[in-house]
């Protein structure tokens, strides 16, 4: 498997397809949901999905915009894929509307959403036809003419990298020429909105990771707006444009990866998205060059600094959250006295181009930081029971109300 | 470990087949016979099975029970796959539980009551006894074995096959016919197999829905057998043995066949994961 830079091999294209195919990839400026005079591709509004008593989905609303790469991401049972099967068609919402380019698609079945086409995590291909009839069976819905379908199949295998397999059947292939053969078959359509549910769960780790590159290769090159369900972290923060983090049926946040990463909105993403130090405190002071004090609820009296978030009050309970690789772990004393800490090392993690160390602080909290091991030996290296100062910038630390 | 061979078992096998299959290879081995009396042996011949093709009344029996076999199979066959398609797919609806027990019902029902209660139902509607309502009733017992079959197949069948072909633009119907039937053929082939051997052999429910103008080959063959075994019955009765192994082996073959593939798919899949 490898990963070309460029579509090859579609000599057979006409110029409105070959159109398509070229389309600059979006530029590092693509950001259409800050675009008030952009229109959404896809638009959630108020959608509610029910199964009896359970509620799967609870009122979403949503804009999803041309050429994102969007993810939806949270654990099994967040209702992720439940709002993916609504836009496929497969479940219809209990409440609430789905608009796909201005239209209203909430009643229509799957087969009447021509411009949606879905890649299953099953794969789901015919057992009974060869690849060629797999990547071809929804042109023959259509009734394009053989000779058409001929081309086209050819074109969408190339994209995939999977020619010469196009005569063997599903059972013949092995898992990730599977995954292309349902790739190649929801592409072959040329949809508008491609969905894909968890299209790359079943494939070991090395294989996911250029699998993702190369998801991200196709999207580009056809310009075609993908949304993907996964439940892999990493996974949304490689490929996606803009994340919505899912949790018991409800959006957490939708940013990008960055923001998610940097500033989440809640203790919830902050704690599915990578690790984090959270500490409960209380708002002490709004001194107004755009910090906010903090103390601890353990009412210890120390103070922390932190970039403020919107609409703090005094007294408002708030959570202090910090990324492990925020601090500076060092030996001795800082100059400074603001958002440090001394405590003592419990445990070190060492995985060669970084270390994990967990810290017991003289507050009683236990608090994970991370060093890269940039340097060999030249410091002394920490060692457990070594007294360590953490210190950290007041901007590295994220203030959630929730 | 001492080896599994013993005279205990050797015998018991020996004794068991012979219990099932002496007396068919007698019947077999008579039919063959020169002589009249189906007690002696009078050399070997097959003028037995020429003389049937005279006989026009076990000839007429023989190819009314083939027309209601073929018949009454087709029918049992898309009620039986229509009634697994819906036990397989419907989910929990109203009323299921009862629906799947009265479709497996009739498979443990004694043939005698089926039989009455089909007769009573036909002269109940004043339906004209005959062909057809031999055909409705093999239809109607029958059908209940080609759903177990269809079922079988459908309980391990991917679903998310049948909503891909969907999204990409076929239609239910669409789906059904270039999917979802093409994949479980193999078994709706065995569940015919099944009905229609069912339907050939059969002579309880027969018996008690026919009218005057319609007798089937068991029906004939037990009728002659009360004024005296001939060796045309065991000629005929040979060749009704060779259809229904005929019908079984491929059957049993066919549903190999699916297993075979089946595991092949699942391994594929598994080698996907790893």
């Amino acid at each position: 498997m490898t990963i070309s830079p460029a579509i090859n091999g579609t000599a057979s294209g006409t110029a409105s397809q070959d159109r398509r195919l070229r389309t600059a990839a979006p530029q590092s400026g693509f950001a259409p949901w800050k675009d008030p005079a952009k229109k959404p591709i896809i638009r959630f509004e108020g959608v509610t999905k029910r199964f009896g008593d359970f509620v799967a989905v609870n009122n979403i609303t949503l804009d999803i915009y041309e050429r994102e790469f969007f993810a939806l991401l949270g654990p099994s049972g967040c209702g992720k894929t439940t709002l993916l099967r609504m836009l496929a068609g497969f479940e219809r919402p209990s409440e609430g509307r789905i608009l796909v380019e201005g239209k209203d698609i909430t009643d229509l079945a799957p087969y009447e959403r021509s411009n949606i086409n879905m890649m299953f995590q099953s794969y789901a291909l015919f057992p009974h036809m060869t690849v060629e009839r797999n990547v071809g069976f929804g042109l023959r819905q259509e009734g394009m003419p053989n000779d058409q379908i001929k081309l086209r199949v050819d074109e969408a295998m190339a994209l995939v990298e999977l020619g010469k397999f196009s005569h063997r059947k599903p059972h013949q292939l092995s898992g990730g020429q599977q995954q292309r053969v349902a790739l190649a078959r929801a592409i072959a359509k040329k949809p508008r909105l491609m969905l894909l549910d968890e299209p790359l769960g079943a494939l070991d780790k090395k294989l996911r990771n250029q699998a993702q590159f190369e998801l991200m290769r196709i999207q580009e090159q056809t310009g075609t707006t993908f949304v993907i369900v996964t439940h892999d972290q990493e996974e949304a923060m490689t490929v996606a444009s803009r994340i919505a983090v899912m949790n018991q049926g409800t959006l957490e946040q939708v940013s990008t990866p960055g923001e998610i990463y940097e500033t989440p909105q809640t203790r919830y993403v902050a704690q599915f998205i990578g690790d984090v130090n959270i500490m409960e405190g209380k708002v002490v002071s709004l001194p107004g060059d755009g910090t906010v004090d903090i103390t601890p609820a353990s009412g210890d009296g120390r103070i922390f600094k932190a970039g403020a978030c919107q609409g703090l009050v005094v007294g408002q309970q708030v959570w202090l959250s910090v990324r492990p690789e925020k601090f500076r772990i060092s030996l001795e004393q800082p100059q400074s006295t603001i958002n440090v800490v001394k405590g003592r090392v419990d445990d070190v993690g060492y995985l060669g181009s970084i270390s994990h160390y967990h810290v017991h602080t003289e507050a009683g909290n236990r608090v994970t930081a991370l060093r890269a091991n940039s340097s060999q030996s030249v410091e002394r290296s920490i060692s457990w029971d070594d007294t360590v100062w953490l210190e950290w910038p007041a901007d590295a630390g994220v203030v959630l109300t929730a | 470990m001492k080896s599994r061979f013993s005279w205990f078992n050797v015998t018991a096998i020996v004794f068991g087949f012979a219990f099932l299959y002496i007396p068919i290879l007698i019947l077999v081995i008579y039919s063959f016979n020169e002589s009249k009396l189906v007690t002696v042996w009078g050399g070997f011949s097959t003028k037995w099975y020429a003389g049937l093709l005279q006989n026009e009344q076990l000839m007429d029996a023989a190819w009314t029970t083939l027309r209601v076999a073929f018949i009454s199979a087709s029918m049992a066959t898309v009620l039986g796959t229509m009634a697994a398609l819906v036990l397989v797919r419907m989910g929990r609806f109203r009323g299921r539980t009862l629906f799947s027990g009265m479709i497996f019902a009739p498979l443990v029902m004694p043939e005698v009551i089926t039989g009455l209660s089909l007769l009573l139902l036909f002269v109940a509607i004043n339906f004209d006894r005959g062909f057809w309502t031999i055909v409705l009733a093999h239809a109607t017992f029958t059908m209940c074995f080609a759903a177990v079959v269809v079922q079988a197949r459908l309980t391990d069948f991917d679903q998310s096959v049948e909503e891909a072909a969907m999204d990409l633009g076929a239609s239910p119907v669409a789906t059904f016919f270039q999917v979802t039937l093409p994949i479980i053929a193999p078994s709706v082939v065995s569940a015919w197999l099944l009905a229609f051997t069912l339907s050939l052999d059969d002579l309880v429910i027969a018996s008690f829905t026919t009218g005057p103008s319609a007798t089937t080959l068991p029906m004939k063959i037990y009728s002659q057998v009360r004024l005296g075994v001939t060796p045309e019955i065991n000629a005929i009765s040979t060749i009704m043995i060779a259809f229904v192994t005929v019908g079984v082996l491929i059957a049993s073959y066919m549903t190999r066949m699916q297993s075979t593939r089946a595991e092949k798919e699942r391994r594929a899949v598994d080698a996907g994961a790893k």
